[in-house]
This record gives C-alpha cells, structure tokens and sequence, in this order.
C-alpha cells in the first residue's frame, strides 16, 4: 500500500522543491480551505473492502485506502447493501496543489499539500494515467529526502480516530475469549458483557431508524442473551433471574412487529414478483398498508425502548451481570462449574431434545410444531455460536453448525412463508377499502397461493434436512464431545 | 461499433489533403468535450504527433503501432492523461507510418481498429482519432470505426476541388461499416474577409447531400499559437474567434450525434444551416470561456469518473 507521505516540515514547499529538484520542476495550483466528510456503515463495510468515501465541496469521491480508483463497477451503494452510509468524521483542512511536471512540461502527477486541522499534515500524491511510475519515483524521492516521512494509515483513519471512533466501524460481533476450565458464571459474564455493549450500541441507531439492521443485531443480542439466560438457568441468582427473564421476553416482543414490517418491506419488490405478472402493480395498495403499520410499529417501539421499564432493565440487568463476578454462590447451583461442562450438557440435551421434537413432525403438523422446533434450534445455534466454537474442536462444531443452519434455513422459509400468509390474510380488510382495493386483493389472492405453495415445498425439504441434522453419525458425535464433557 | 451503455462516439478528423486544419480540430473538440464533463480520449493516429506534442506527451507506444493492432497488451495501458480534466491521450509512435503493412496482416484489415478500441468503450463518452491524410488501408480502417467523420475543408481551394473532395466523401462514408458512417464536413482556416472564400462557402452549403456544418473555423493567429501554447486555444484565449467557433462547431456536432439529449434547438437538416455571412459571429455559446483550471474543491484530479459527479459541468 501506497501511504501518503507525512509533513513533518513547516514548509513543504521548499521541502517539495528540494527532494525533486533535478527530477522534476514544480508548479503551485490553486489552494483552498475545505471541509472534508468521510462516509461509512456503522460496521465499517466500506473500511473492510478496502475503500474510503468521502464529500468534498459537494464533490463525491471512492477511493480505495491508498487513494487509487476502485475496481470498476464498485459502488459505496453496493458495498453498503442495506446499511446507511454515515458521516464517520469531518475535518477541515487547507489544502495546496502543486504541479510536477517532466522534463516535456507535462505534469505527471499533483501533490496535494493537505493540513487538516489538528492532524498530521500530508503530502497526497494524485498520479496522472500512465504516469504511474513517476509517482512512486516522486514518492521516493520525497521520503529519500527525510523531509516526509511515510505514514501507517490514511487521513480517514486519523480523523475518526481523533473524533473517538475506530477506523473499523461498530462490530456487533461476539468475539470473547474464554477457556473450558473458566468458572461457568465469569464466562457467562464476559459473554452477556459483550452482548450488553452490542444492545447498547445498536439501540440509537435503532431508535432513529438510521438502518433496518441497528434493530435485526439488537434484536440477536437480546434473543442471545436469552440463550444464555435459560440454558445456563443455574449461575444467576434464582431470585431475580426468572423476573428478568421475563422482562426480556417483553423487550424481545416489542420490537417484533416492526422487524417483522421491517423484512416485509425490505421483501415487498421480491414478493411482488412472486404474483403473476399481470397483477404485480395491483399490489401497490398493499405496499401503502404495510407502510402505515409500519410507522405505527415503530412509533409503539419507539416508545417502549425509551419508557421506565426498558430504562429498569437495562440497569437492572447491567447490575446482576457485575454481581456474576463477585463472590457469594448462595443459589446459583452451577456457578462455579467449569463452563465447558455446563454449556457441553446443554448442547447435548438441546440436540437431543431437538431430535426428538424433529421425529414427531410429520407433514400433516400443525405449523406450530415447526416454529416450536425451529425456536430450540436458534437456542442451540447460539449456544454453539457463544460457548462451543471458542471452547471445542472446530471439526466437531462446524459441521454440526452447518447441519442445523440447513435444517434452519428450511424452517425459516416455512415460517416466514407462514407470518407472511397470516399478515396478508389480516392486512385484506384495509386493503380493500383503499383506492384499487378490489385489484390488490386479488392480487394478494394470488400471492397468498404462491406464498402457501412455497411453504409447502419448505416442509417438503424438511425430512431431508432433519435426517441429516440428526443422523446417526451426527448424534454420535455430539455424544462423544458434548455429553462427555458434561460428565 | 458495438453498442454499449455508454453509447460510446468515435469521431474521426479526416481529410486526404495535409495541413487543413485536422489536429486542430481533433485536439480543440476533444478538449471542449472532456470540458462538458464527457470523458473523452484522443488517439493520435499521426505518426507525425502533432496532437501528441500539443498535450506534451512522449510520442511513444511501447510495441509500437503492430502491437497495438495484434493487441499484444491491453489499449488502455498506452493511455495516458493529458493536463485537463477528463481527457486521455493514446499517443502517436513513429512507427505509425507503417500502419498500412501491419494492417495488411489481418484477415479483415478495416475491422481491425475497431477491434482495438472495443475494449475502450465503456471508459469513454467520445472517442476522437487524428488521422492522418492519406487514402489508404488506415484510412479505410478509421472509416469502419468511427461513427462520425469530422472533415475539414479550407473554402480557399478551387472550389471544384473542395467540390470533389466533399462528394467523394459522401459517397465513401456509404460504403464503411453497417449503419453508415456519418460525414461532417466544416470550413477551417476561413478567412471571412475575402470574396473568394464567402464564394466557396455559400455554394457548397446550398448542396444538400455534402452536409457542411453551419459554424466554421476563421484562420486565426491563435490557432497558429497552439504549437507556442501547447495548448488547446479554449486554455490560452478561451473569448478568441477561434476558441469561440470552435465551441459553437462541438455544439453543432454534438447535436447532431446526440439529438434527443441536448436542450438546444433540434438539430436540423443540413439545409437549414445559418445564413454565409456571419457564420462565426452568430456562435451560441460565446458566454461559456470556461478555462481549465480545475476547480478549488477538487485536488483529487483523478478520481474515479464513476463516484464524481459532474459538478462543474457548464451549460451549453
């Protein structure tokens, strides 16, 4: 990577002229007082493909991090998918463009002299095309001459770090660091922690509504810290653990049926091509409904997230967290158990009572059993997700992962295709007093059989995907590593 | 030419006769099409490079014009940016002069430049190449590629002469690629002053089927400054003769390309091109002696066309 070269002179020009001098001839351009904004998702998906966005002047620029031009054909807008591009810092800097031109007069490259205020002041090198050896001689030539010294990371780096961010962006990542031999409640701990910081982080943006997905990852922390919360029931304290649990399940359903509208709208252009042809503009009426129900969701979310109870909660929760690590045992049964042990024996037990639910389904079951079924399956996706994939064999948890996520997916599709059905068949009454109600409703007919048609073939896949979710093999395996450990 | 998104033009100065004026057309309508915030690339096909002298680049293609045509390595790697905004620069090598026998090579000789510019399409909004004169398998080549001749005519030949050149023209450009190639003829060097040329350009725009372009280009001490400049004149004398009827000649032929996507008056047919007398004077686009300089906001010249919005693009 090409960095720019430092400034550590206070006057670069001469200092330009200098380590270029017999090489190429310099000519001042025009200098400006800007004001610079770079973009990026709150997860830093631009930083992570390698590339810088910026406005300038009303000017928008992609580079990538060492300044050169994108691929072509990549976007912020792609690399972003659903994710809002934000301002992530803003520095204001005096900039000076000082030409190099060859021994023809032709400029081969622009150096713009830039001083953000309160950063390290660069030297960014602009190559003209074809004259891109120049510019690395340039470059050379300008750190040979110890005037410039060469820089760890681009200015977008120095300006979000100055402001207190990280280049990287948010991550809503796990990402703790446990050991098998760890006390069950000090995992425990680390784990809720992080997931406390993912809620945290995640709840503004959730509550302006800056990206469906500030909401979808607060959501997964709290369903995440309700995993923890029943499978690992014996090191909290019984007296407050079961009122929490509750509290949560509350949080958790509160912000249900905006997420639900949230992936129905995100969905609404790939539904509508589901209905014939024909009838995909009939649905408009539709996407009107959805709308407003959206908005009242989200303004009864709004509220909820901000009320004394959601407030309590958060510090109530906080509290019991801290108390984890401190001393005292006094009804917490499993707290001193070695947490590769506890979460062994609830992985074990969680699989097997999944292969039980999985046998009693036949195709005739209710919808229910599937959503039951697939509920204990997310449980135990995120027990392997917090507890065996740092604490266990990969070769034993991948697979296995692999195996419910197929098994998943299945069960998603079926109860999605089922919500999606229930929400048309409640969404016909306003719908059909709208403008173009009739045709909509015959067009959500339409949809509704198509909808229904594919939840059928998701419960036809389903026996495939379970067998090998609970094959022989599988439930060996699972024995051998989870149910020993647990012993 | 292949159709692509961009709806790439190539545009071809031509003329069999040297010292018309081709370069200078070919270098100031590019540079004013890079100015409206197309992105825009000249090929230098002169192994004379007199466009690649005027933009101050290195007359040299590393393989020279063969590897070129055998597309030994990528066209785009030759490019190189000229000094404005927008506007690259194949440049000419003086292995050009031998284009004609390595042309001959190839199967199908005309296809062949085409062929070598596919790949450059979707970079650029217009393609100028500077050809030079002659009649020959080049120029045959030129004709297959370029959507458009630009053909500059001094009004000051015999007119029977400029007559001949004109209609054989016409009826050439017929037989290039499917589609036909368009045929844009203008005057160059005019001098307004003297009876003759008034003479010339009068009776040869009564001629339909020649299709001379209303604006035309006065012989001007400016356009003779170029080599000095080395520049094109919108950079030096943006408000001069020749920089103004060079703008209202690029409108002119940008209508006529683009005719739906110009709000300015339909493009019309050739019959209806503005009265002899003051073709010069009566340019439309006098207000418009943008320079180059870049603007403030932008140091990063070179950043991708794809995110930058075409800030300072003036109206035409």
């Amino acid at each position: 990577m090409t960095t720019d070269p430092l400034i550590s002179s206070d006057r670069p020009l001469e200092e330009v002229q200098a380590a270029l001098h017999g090489w190429f001839t310099i000519t001042v351009g025009a200098s400006a007082e800007v004001e610079r904004t770079f973009y990026d998702t709150f997860d830093g998906l631009l930083y992570h493909a390698g590339l810088t966005l910026s406005i300038q002047g009303g000017v928008r620029t992609l580079t990538t991090r060492d300044g050169s031009q994108p691929e072509s054909g990549v976007t912020a807008e792609r690399v972003a998918g659903v994710r809002a591009l934000l301002p992530i810092a803003k520095v204001r800097l005096a900039t000076q463009i000082l030409n190099v031109l060859d021994e023809r007069d032709k400029t081969v490259c622009r150096i713009v002299l830039e001083a953000p205020v309160g950063l390290r002041e660069r030297a960014r090198l602009v190559a003209l095309r074809g004259y891109e050896r120049e510019r690395d001689r340039i470059n050379e030539l300008l750190v040979e001459g110890r005037s410039f010294g060469t820089s760890d990371a681009p200015l977008v780096d120095d300006a979000v770090l100055a402001a207190g961010g990280n280049p990287a962006g948010t991550s809503s990542k796990l990402d703790v660091s446990i050991d098998s031999s760890d006390r069950a409640d000090t995992a425990a701990a680390s784990v809720l922690s992080r997931l406390i910081e993912i809620m945290d982080a995640n709840l503004p943006g959730t509550l302006a509504d800056t990206d469906t997905e500030f909401l979808h990852d607060y959501r997964v922390a709290i369903r995440r810290t309700r995993a923890v919360m029943r499978e690992l029931h014996g090191v909290f304290p019984a007296t407050q653990i079961d009122r929490l649990r509750g509290e949560f399940k509350w949080l958790q359903e509160v912000t249900g049926p905006t997420r639900d509208l949230d992936v129905y709208l995100l969905e609404f252009e790939r539904l509508r091509q589901v209905a014939p042809p024909g009838m995909r503009p009939d649905l408009d009426p539709l996407l009107a409904v959805l709308r407003s129900w959206h908005a009242t969701a989200r303004e009864q979310m709004e509220s909820d997230l901000a009320s004394e109870r959601a407030l309590a909660l958060r510090a109530d929760w906080g509290r019991l967290v801290t108390l984890l690590t401190g001393p005292g045992e006094d009804g917490r049964a499993d707290a001193a158990r070695p947490i590769g042990e506890a979460a062994g024996e609830r992985i074990w037990r969680l699989h097997r009572r999944m292969v039980k639910m999985g046998r009693a389904i036949t195709a005739d079951s209710d919808p229910e059993q599937y959503h039951e079924l697939r509920k204990k399956g997310k449980e135990l996706r995120y027990m392997l997700e917090l507890f065996a994939a740092p604490l266990y064999d990969p070769d034993v948890v991948k697979p296995l992962i692999r195996a419910l996520k197929g098994l998943q997916d299945v069960l998603g599709i079926h109860q999605d295709r089922d919500v999606q059905a229930a929400m048309l068949k409640r969404l016909g009454e306003q719908v059909a007093v709208q403008p173009g109600g009739t045709a909509a409703l015959m067009a959500m007919g339409a949809l509704l059989e198509r909808i229904q048609t594919e939840a059928k073939t998701a419960r036809s896949q389903f026996a495939a995907s379970f067998a090998e979710f609970a094959s022989d093999a599988q439930r060996e395996l699972v024995d051998e590593t989870f149910k020993r450990a647990a012993q | 030419m292949a159709k692509t998104k961009r709806d790439t033009k190539v545009l071809a100065t031509y003329n069999i006769k040297g010292g018309v004026g081709k370069t200078s057309a070919a270098v100031n309508l590019a540079y004013l099409a890079a100015r409206d915030g197309h992105s825009t690339l000249l090929w230098d096909l002169d192994p004379q490079a007199a466009s690649t002298y005027l933009f101050r680049v290195r007359p040299k293609v590393k393989g020279g014009g063969r590897g070129l045509l055998r597309k030994r390595s990528r066209t785009a790697d030759h490019i190189k940016a000229t000094d404005h905004e927008l506007l690259d620069l194949l440049p000419a090598d003086f292995s050009y002069r031998h284009l004609d026998l390595a042309l001959d090579q190839f199967k199908k000789p005309a296809a062949r430049l085409r062929k070598v510019l596919e790949p450059l399409l979707k970079d650029y909004d217009y393609i100028f190449l500077d050809c030079p004169p002659s009649i020959s398998l080049v120029s045959e080549s030129i004709f297959e590629a370029a959507d458009a001749l630009l053909v500059p005519v001094i009004p000051a030949t015999l007119s029977s002469r400029a007559y001949e050149q004109l209609d054989e023209l016409s009826r050439r450009g017929r037989v290039g690629k499917i589609g036909g190639t368009q045929i844009f003829s203008f005057f160059s060097m005019a001098e307004v002053l003297r009876p003759l040329h008034l003479q010339v350009m009068e009776r040869l725009r009564g001629i339909e089927h020649l299709k001379v372009l209303g604006a035309a280009i006065p012989v001007a001490d400016e356009v003779e400054m170029m080599g000095e400049e080395r520049n094109p004149v919108g950079v030096f004398a943006p408000t001069s003769a020749a920089a103004v009827s060079y703008e209202a000649l690029w409108a002119e032929i940008e209508g006529r390309l683009r005719p739906d996507s110009l709000p300015k008056p339909a493009a019309s047919p050739p019959v209806e091109t503005p009265a002899v007398e003051s073709p010069v004077v009566e340019s439309p686009v006098v207000e418009s002696p943008v320079a180059e300089a870049p603007p403030v906001e932008t140091p990063p010249v070179e950043t991708p066309p794809v995110e930058t919005p075409q800030a300072q693009t003036p109206t035409v």
